[in-house]
């Protein structure tokens, strides 16, 4: 079953652009053995890490956004293990933490919805007398409070 | 405004009125309103379904100096967002985005 995945790499800044490229290559060959759908490539190119990694203190950044089938990341995280020139790593399925959002939107346009209707309503009545009454009972509310 | 209407005929709670007033000018059309400022969760309003561990700039506002994670009381994030947070701050620590403590300035 494809899943969405998304995969970010630092590779090490001490080689050069044509072999970050091959970095990259690599794995975009694996990916095309895996039948994988390739969404979005981001190449944010050389960055100053926050912290020394392997006594770095930058890295050339690639993210991968993908679709593929979830068998195959054991065999990419073995090939990104594996390569000396890559200094982090990090693979994240997206498609279930997406899942799990459902419900907040369920929330977001429940509320929406909610919120339309007392607007509506409140524009439905809107003679002083209702108003005034409504006004009185707030004002009894806080004299109970304090 | 909806208050200077029926403040005439009330004039015994005529303090009181104008201290709740302010407050309903603020929560027109919401829940009550009793204090000036109150906390909520940013995510929410935006309408962020997945927080992305990429966008440091947006992490940075929930650490402390030291490089914490602010508790859930002080962010204002909700239950669900505040996971997210958590997450996503401790993956752009992984990647080198964020720091893990105040003394690592690279």
């Amino acid at each position: 079953m494809k899943r969405q995945f998304e995969i970010g790499f630092i590779v090490a800044p001490d080689i050069s652009e044509e072999e970050a490229e091959a970095v990259l290559q690599s794995i975009m060959q694996l990916l095309e053995k895996a039948q994988a759908s390739v969404e979005k490539v981001d190449n944010w190119g050389r960055r100053r890490l926050s912290y020394p990694i392997e006594k770095h203190q930058e890295g050339i950044y690639t993210f991968i956004k993908v679709e593929m089938d979830s068998a195959e990341v054991a065999a990419i995280e073995r090939r990104l293990k594996l390569n000396e020139k890559v200094i982090r790593f990090l693979i994240l399925r997206l498609d279930d933490k997406l899942k799990k959002t459902n419900k907040l939107v369920k929330k977001w346009t429940r509320n929406d919805r909610l919120a339309a209707k007392r607007r509506s309503e409140e524009q439905g009545s809107e003679d002083e007398g209702a108003l005034e009454s409504q006004d009185d009972s707030e004002a009894r509310e806080e004299d109970n409070e304090e | 405004m909806r208050n200077n209407s029926s403040g005439g005929g009330s004039s015994r709670r005529d303090g009181q009125g104008q201290g709740q007033g302010q407050g309903q000018g603020q929560g027109q059309g919401q829940k009550k309103f009793y204090f000036s400022r109150r906390k909520f969760c940013h995510f929410c309003k935006d309408r962020i379904q997945f927080i992305d561990y990429k966008n440091s700039k947006v992490l940075e506002r929930y650490v402390q100096e030291t490089g914490k994670i602010l508790p859930a009381r002080v962010s204002g994030a909700c239950r669900y967002h505040q996971k997210q947070l958590a997450k996503a701050i401790k993956w752009a620590r992984h990647m080198g985005l964020m720091r893990f403590t105040e003394g690592q300035q690279g």
